[in-house]
């Protein structure tokens, strides 16, 4: 399966919380849902890249280089 | 003769209907120089247009002044977009302008406005086409030129909003000659790359500027580009065809920035927002769980064998005590019958008789003595009294009358 995006893993945990607030989930599903759901947070945090990003030039050969002000 | 003449109003109106119904005259680009111009008071500007063969009059109402963009005067070349009809209080024809170009300026506008008519018929610009701009990209691409305000505003918001999405320029020429050939070129190279969005651009300038981005070749570039193009032409009143054909239509590059790279705190506010939600979620079901588990455990403490078994007991307990009870009554109550037995018994005693003086006799034979008769002269006799018997021997025996009453054999 094709990595989620953010937008997707959103989306999910929407839907994850909306059948958790049901009043007549039971504990058990209750239970699979929030890990559910967490598993959806950590792809989340997963996918929020958290390393620094400089500018890139791509060039007529096809080269990626840092972009320099 | 007299009887076919027309009045001035019937033929002055008479002559503007056909005006009105000449589809060419209501819809045309008129170039020349302008000769005696004048702006009134009323916002109304009066001028003409000449070339070597002549002139024509032209007005552009005040309603109309957003079709100027400069300040008119004579001798400039221009175009005007407008419609000829006959103004009636003189009987005269002019122009009345709806948009004034200089020219140069008017031909590149005529261009752009019939490669706008064209692209759109062939549905170019329809929405179907339209991808939507991803809510969370990585990787933006990025085409305008390597240096200026453009690049530097998008680096800038970027690095504000997300310093962790990756930017990728393709340092395109935007202006001049090879200016579309760089664009497209920077299109197709990005578009190659893994990005989830691109952004064509540059900052404002003249219409010959921008022109580049009213270019075929630059639309059917964004047009077929796979990844979701934001075009970011100039300043927010310019409009190119670029903008037309582009997935997403932004003012500038600033605004695409902003729109193509997701704000990061924001997004990390959601994940905790969600994290907690989910907590409380869990944590309400698991109160709501424990407070039935609770509810039943009492239901299941009255219905426990043990309570119904007490109960039994309880309730046999009850019943011996009851039976007891009835019991001990019972004696009681038969033991006093019995003392009025015994208490009736001894006042019936006939030893209590004998107490009082009275004795019981028999004859010989043990009868109990009732007549004389029984006890002739001899006869031994047994008197019983309190303490013992007496054996006696009858000396004489005399008959007496008491009424009816008989002793019964106690003398």
């Amino acid at each position: 399966m094709a990595k989620q995006t953010l937008e997707e893993l959103f989306e999910g945990l929407e839907s994850v919380i909306g059948t958790m607030e049901q009043p007549e989930v039971s504990l058990e599903e209750s239970f699979q849902l929030y890990h559910r759901g967490m598993e959806l947070l950590k792809s989340c945090n997963d996918r929020l890249d958290k390393i620094e990003k400089k500018m890139l030039v791509l060039d007529d050969e096809g080269e990626m280089h840092e972009f320099e002000e | 003769m007299v009887r076919n003449a027309y009045t001035v109003g019937q033929i002055n109106a008479y002559i503007k209907n056909m005006f009105t119904q000449d589809y060419m005259l209501s819809r045309i680009y008129v170039k020349g120089e302008v000769s005696n111009c004048k702006y009134h008071t009323s916002g109304h500007i009066y001028f003409s247009l000449k070339d070597e063969s002549g002139t024509i009059a032209c007005v552009m109402f005040a309603g109309q002044r957003g079709g100027l963009a400069f300040r008119m005067s004579n001798g400039q070349q221009v175009v005007v977009f407008g419609s000829v009809n006959i103004y009636e209080r003189s009987g005269t024809y002019q122009l009345y302008a709806r948009e004034i170009r200089l020219d140069g300026e008017g031909v590149l506008f005529e261009r752009f406005q019939a490669l706008k008519r064209e692209l759109e018929e062939m549905g170019m610009f329809s929405e179907e086409y339209k991808k939507p701009v991803p809510k969370f990209a990585r990787r933006v691409g990025v085409v305008t030129a390597p240096t200026g305000a453009a690049v530097r505003d998008i680096m800038n918001i970027a690095r504000r909003r997300n310093p962790y999405v990756q930017l990728i320029l393709y340092p395109a020429q935007v202006q001049g000659e090879g200016a579309k050939e760089s664009i497209v070129r920077g299109i197709e190279r990005l578009s190659r790359e893994d990005i989830d969005v691109m952004i064509v651009g540059r900052g404002g300038g003249s219409i010959e500027d921008l022109w580049a981005f009213n270019e075929e070749e630059v639309a059917r570039a964004i047009f077929n580009c796979p990844v979701p193009v934001i075009s970011a032409v100039g300043h927010e009143t310019d409009t190119t065809i670029a903008d037309f054909v582009a997935d997403k239509r932004v003012p500038t590059p600033s605004a695409a920035a902003e729109l193509a790279v997701f704000d990061y705190r924001q997004t990390q506010e959601r994940c905790r927002q969600y994290r907690q939600r989910l907590g409380s979620l869990l944590e309400r079901n698991v109160q709501f769980t424990r407070m039935r588990l609770k509810g039943y455990e009492t239901k299941l403490g009255y219905l426990h064998p043990g309570n119904k078994l007490k109960e039994n007991r309880m309730r046999l307990a009850e019943l011996e005590d009851r039976l007891r009870g009835r019991m001990k009554e019972k004696i009681r109550t038969s033991r006093q019958r019995l003392e009025i037995y015994i208490e009736r018994i001894n006042g019936l005693s006939p030893l209590k008789k004998l107490n009082q003086g009275y004795a019981y006799v028999q004859d010989e034979s043990g009868h109990a003595l009732k007549s004389i008769r029984q006890a002739e002269e001899g006869k031994k006799l047994c008197v019983h009294v309190t303490d013992g018997v007496i054996y006696a021997r009858t000396e004489q025996v005399k008959e007496e009358h008491y009424g009816e009453a008989d002793a019964g054999g106690i003398i």
